[in-house]
């Protein structure tokens, strides 16, 4: 994944995870701590997931996935990266 | 517990700590393999075989995974420890409840579940998830072999996983001071909670006055408030059990150096459901989020999907315990309950309901709190019409103007959860209070003007004000002993009512 193409998919996800997930202002970064600190529970982290797939235009089979792969934004797109398959 | 019990565990302790000493990682392994189904032999030599056929099973399937990743195999890996779980745990009573005659029922009652089965199943079943999500893991047969029958785990969890314990198992430990202080404390506090609060919670002050009594010897007649006592009580009963057998099993790894997942975090204080579900039985809980409910609710973009999981994934929580409707009723009451959390979360969302945060936090523990106790009901009640009785019971107003237990009943369960209250709140503003001044002393220490000995000044301060820190770190200190002194104190006040002195087994256990 390219530089310029990895922040703006780290943004994206950075705004869905402050809009509809915290629901209140939220200074996130890239490494920022979600599920080990209990900042997003398990329906949000499906919800992550599925956002994650959109972002991407990728599909990324959930049985591949850890909560610690989707802890922070970097780690999910590098999961992604890593499980990710293109969609048809 | 018995003499030959103790003798072996005795053994198991000495053997540790030879293992301790030898250089080579794998005799130490041995040693410890050998030391862990020498103790699990004491319940029999039929149910090690059967631990032991489990390991290999699940250590073939790995090895074939490892070689090529196929859903086919994974599958093949969860239908066969579900098979080999659901015949032990789940054909006797599922015989019982169809043949009430004959010699299906006579073959179902000799079959005999091995202890801690449904926990080394599930860490059996985790290693196979680990591998298909492509986790990197080499153990030997040696060292998964150990990850199954680890001693201080075997017997009912928590749950471990193998990537958190395989580093540990091949790291050669030292000898480290805060290893001993730290397991030696958590060994204290989980026989206090066991043998002194969920004794007289369970038995009552007086035999035969406490929760225990209010589910199994009143059969019908409880007021409204003996209801919800008995839920509460029960929730606490429960925590104090096994939370307590968790930090005497965390506490005795602790001891050797190996660090045990957690599986209670202050579960009580939690403000909403899903909060409580990542604070209660924490390993399982996980188990539950990360290889069930996760993969399932993303399967679907449904947007009501997610909730149908909830049901479904806190059902197979509660079925994973027994299979009686009581623990199924829990379980899905606990789905249910979630659902109706996230719903409640949408509208409080869409509507903008703000309010000030201490007070919006008060709330939320008001709901929170009653509602996970009345789902001890389920959990406890010995069958799903009794758990039904105490709720149509609980809802019926003329319920309210009588009791049913005796007055010791209220006074204990009273006193024990609202001092567990008041131990958390003064230990939060003790850390609190705490974490301050060490602050302050640190500000303190590096705005000295030059020339003034820093060591007069923080002397000064750690003797007026620091006594406090002295005695918390080393808590265990002064809090052994008082232990030691309430034990006695128990175990005399049982001896005296009942002529024996006896420890009920852990309640997990059973599990």
């Amino acid at each position: 994944m390219e530089e310029a193409q990895f922040r703006e998919y780290a943004q994206r996800i950075i705004d869905y995870v402050v809009r509809e997930v915290i629901g209140r202002p939220v200074e996130l970064a890239v490494d920022t701590p979600l599920v080990s600190s209990g900042l997003i529970d398990s329906l949000a982290l499906v919800n992550i997931l599925q956002y994650l797939e959109d972002v991407t235009r990728m599909r990324i089979p959930a049985s591949k996935v850890q909560p610690k792969d989707m802890d922070t934004v970097a780690l999910m797109l590098a999961t992604a990266q890593r499980v990710g398959k293109p969609r048809k | 517990m018995t003499i030959h019990t103790l003798t072996i565990v005795g053994i198991v302790l000495v053997a540790w700590i030879i293992a301790w000493t030898f250089p080579s990682v794998r005799a130490r392994q041995a040693l410890l393999l050998a030391a862990s189904y020498l103790f699990y032999s004491n319940w029999g030599l039929g149910f090690l075989s059967i631990l032991i056929a489990s390991s290999l099973l699940n250590f073939i399937l790995g090895a074939l995974l490892r070689r090529r990743l196929t859903s086919g195999v994974l599958w093949l890996g969860v239908g066969l420890n579900v098979v080999l779980l659901g015949f032990f745990k789940y054909l006797p009573p599922m015989t019982e409840a169809i043949w009430t005659t004959g010699w299906q029922l006579e073959l179902a009652r000799k079959i005999i579940m091995p202890v801690g089965m449904s926990f080394w199943t599930f860490q059996g079943l985790s290693y196979l998830f680990d591998l298909y999500r492509e986790e990197e893991l080499d153990p030997s047969l040696l060292e998964f072999c150990l990850y199954m029958a680890f001693w201080p785990v075997v017997f009912a969890g928590p749950v471990c996983r193998l990537p958190e314990m395989l580093p540990q198992f091949r790291k050669r430990h030292v000898f480290s001071w805060e290893d001993i202080s730290e397991g030696s404390f958590r060994l204290i506090q989980g026989a206090f909670m066991k043998m002194f609060l969920a004794a007289i919670l369970g038995a009552g002050i007086v035999l035969g006055q406490g929760v225990t009594a209010g589910f199994d010897e009143v059969k019908s007649g409880w007021g409204g408030l003996d209801i919800w006592l008995l839920g509460i009580g029960f929730g606490f009963l429960l925590f104090f059990d096994f939370a307590g057998y968790s930090h005497i099993v965390i506490g005795t790894a602790r001891l050797f150096g190996i660090r045990l997942p957690e599986n209670f975090n202050r579960p009580f204080l939690s403000t909403t459901p899903s909060i409580f579900w990542t604070r209660w039985h924490m390993s399982l809980s996980s188990w539950i989020r990360d290889y069930v409910f996760v993969p399932l609710a993303a399967a679907s973009r449904n947007r009501r999907w997610p909730y149908a999981v909830f049901v479904i994934a806190m059902t197979l929580f509660g079925l994973w315990h027994a299979a009686k409707w009581t623990f199924i009723a829990w379980g899905t009451y606990h789905g249910v309950v979630l659902v109706f959390h996230r719903i409640g979360q949408q509208v409080k969302r869409k509507h903008h309901v703000k309010m000030p945060p201490a007070l919006g936090a008060f709330l939320a523990w008001a709901v929170t709190f009653p509602v996970v106790s009345l789902g001890w009901i389920f959990f406890r009640a010995n069958s799903l019409s009794q758990a039904l009785s105490m709720f149509r019971t609980l809802f019926s107003p003329t319920a309210y103007t009588r009791l049913s237990m005796p007055l010791r009943f209220y006074v204990v369960v009273a006193i024990l959860v609202i001092g567990y209250f008041v131990y958390e709140a003064a230990s939060s503003i003790l850390a609190t209070w705490g974490a301050l001044y060490k602050a302050k002393l640190s500000t303190s220490a590096k705005a000295l003007p030059s020339g003034v000995p820093e060591t007069n000044v923080i002397g000064l301060r750690l003797n007026t004000g620091g006594l406090f820190n002295f005695f918390a770190d080393r808590f265990w200190w002064w809090f052994a002993p008082a232990v030691a002194v309430l034990a006695v104190f128990v175990a005399i006040a049982t001896y005296r009512q009942s002529g024996s002195v006896s420890v009920t087994p852990f309640i997990y256990t059973l599990f």
